[in-house]
């Protein structure tokens, strides 16, 4: 057991971290990656009951924006070992003309895009530098889609540590020039992120790298997590009907699932309702569909992955047994959509809305489309579908489609 | 069917998580360090699923599967194996599914997934008690 007088701390209430299956208990102040009995990500918990007893809701919304306004239910200790550029409080639009068009009377958007690096992914990069660097990790190692190694290169600098970024060859150029750019190191791999993630690993092993891959360290889910807790403060602690998000490594939709827990241990929500999760993939690479599909606990490596949105060519999540069992216990689904309806729908509401989307992005709309054909939705339900990063980071895509 | 379970792995450490794992729900590991090893300890011992590195010291987990499948011990052409690698190059799980392997899974290996991918084959004695 934690001794929690130790690391009594009035900027962080975190107490330790645990394994999301036998909960085995790690120290706070010690480098960790997943438990090392069964190989499962490890969760950050904190002393909620203190901050029930000490905090008001609305104390949070009063401090400045932006996501270390949550420090208490974030890992780091020390306020000085923040790295910051921004990221966080990103707008909730609502999303009128496509809405009326769906005949949806409460559709809206979090839209990503304004984080620092241009996507969701600033979020978690945050949280896992800071953490990092206040455990003395001075090289961190990546392998990545695209977007998580942009935001990795630049906190990375911002906080002077050393990056060294895996990611496939085909990745948006974007992403390759904007780690180049800041400092990181890049290798580009003739592969996915899995092949990525394998040679990150064993430079890593060889040479003393901490590796941030999803789920692999347990910090990234903590900065993703606040998305969860900034949806409850917009929808006035009364979380929205359906949340509609797309999902690679899945640590968005793992952290807004363990916001929603933190916020009912909290008594913080007017109704223990929780939204229902869909899960988007690409027909070209649809691993938890398939399982979801099948009910299983966990995905099969999706072979030849491929498609236009680069976030989702994700064979298999390391976070694949939480995913699917939050779609379970929240009564949602996953859906898979075709790379033709992606590019439909970063058009549709292009026009409609005057937002550039992600093919990720436009993937949350394509599903939503899709479930309002088969009735899944009904018409006055509050729906959140997400854009996790910016279009202008795939402008090749964008002019193919 | 029985409970004998061959893990063909160089990695000491991974060999130890995964004997610990599968023994506590009941089943017996045959320990091999080598590709030849392995295909040695299959074809004279009674194994009822194999567990496959691919990374291995003298021949490739692929050359093991491929040799496995066209043994003259017939019973090996249908024996699941359970591919396991760190996915380092593009393409394994494909080549794997390839030359003969059921399943492929990557590194680090989540115990109650390899706990459930092994009892889609053969059922845990525990379980069954």
């Amino acid at each position: 057991m934690v001794d929690a007088s130790k690391i009594k701390s009035k900027f962080s209430y975190v107490l330790h971290l645990a394994c999301t299956d036998c909960r085995r208990e790690y120290p706070i102040r010690a480098i960790n990656t997943f438990c090392l009995d069964c190989q499962a990500p490890l969760f950050t918990v904190y002393r909620l009951d203190d901050i029930r007893k000490e905090f008001q809701k609305e104390e949070f919304s009063k401090r400045l924006s932006r996501m270390w306004r949550w420090h208490e239910l974030l890992p780091v200790l020390d306020p000085q070992n923040i790295v910051t550029l921004g990221e966080g409080d990103t707008p909730l639009l609502r999303l009128p003309q496509l809405g009326s068009e769906l005949g949806l009377s409460n559709l809206f958007i979090k839209d990503e895009s304004g984080n620092p690096t241009g996507s969701f992914k600033a979020r978690g990069i945050s949280a896992a530098i800071s953490k990092a660097r206040e455990l003395g990790i001075q090289k961190v190692i990546i392998p990545t889609a695209g977007n998580a190694g942009g935001a990795t290169a630049a906190y990375a600098a911002r906080g002077g540590l050393k990056a060294h970024i895996y990611m496939p060859k085909d990745t948006p150029q974007a992403n390759i020039e904007e780690s180049r750019i800041v400092g990181a190191e890049v290798v580009l791999v003739d592969g996915l992120i899995s092949e990525a993630a394998g040679m990150a690993g064993e430079k890593a092993r060889a040479e003393g790298w901490f590796d941030l891959s999803t789920f692999k360290e347990p910090y990234r889910v903590e900065g993703k997590k606040i998305m969860g807790y900034e949806l409850a403060e917009a929808f006035n602690w009364n979380l929205p009907d359906v949340i509609i998000y797309p999902t690679g490594g899945g640590t968005g939709l793992v952290g807004m699932w363990k916001a929603f827990e933190e916020l009912d241990a909290l008594g913080w929500l007017e109704s223990s309702k929780r939204p229902r999760f869909v899960s988007v993939q690409a027909e070209g690479c649809a691993p938890v569909v398939k399982a979801f599909e099948k009910g299983a606990s966990f995905c099969d490596f999706w072979t030849n992955a491929h498609t236009i949105a680069s976030g989702l060519r994700v064979p298999k999540s390391f976070a694949d047994h939480l995913i699917l069992k939050y779609l379970y216990d929240s009564h949602g689904i996953a859906v898979a959509v075709s790379d033709e309806a992606i590019t439909a729908a970063q058009h549709q509401l292009g026009i409609k809305e005057g937002i550039f989307l992600s093919p990720e992005g436009a993937a949350t709309l394509a599903a939503l489309i899709k479930l309002v054909q088969q009735n899944w939705i009904k018409p006055d339900e509050r729906i959140v579908i997400f854009n996790t990063g910016s279009g202008l980071k795939y402008l090749q895509a964008a002019r193919q489609g | 069917m029985g409970n004998n379970i061959l893990y063909v792995e160089d990695n000491p450490d991974n060999m130890m998580l995964v004997k610990r794992a599968l023994e506590a729900r009941g089943y017996f590991l045959f320990e091999a360090a080598t590709g030849l090893e392995g295909i040695s300890i299959a074809e004279h011992e009674e194994v009822d699923l194999i567990l496959l590195d691919i990374n291995l010291p003298d021949i490739e987990g692929y050359e093991v599967a491929r040799r496995l499948r066209h043994s003259s011990k017939h019973q090996l052409a249908h024996i699941p194996i359970i591919a396991i690698t760190a996915n380092a190059l593009k393409g394994d799980a494909e080549k794997a599914l390839s030359v003969g392997c059921d399943v492929y899974m990557s590194k680090p290996i989540n115990i109650r997934e390899l706990w459930a991918r092994v009892e889609a084959f053969i059922s845990s004695p525990d379980v069954q008690s």
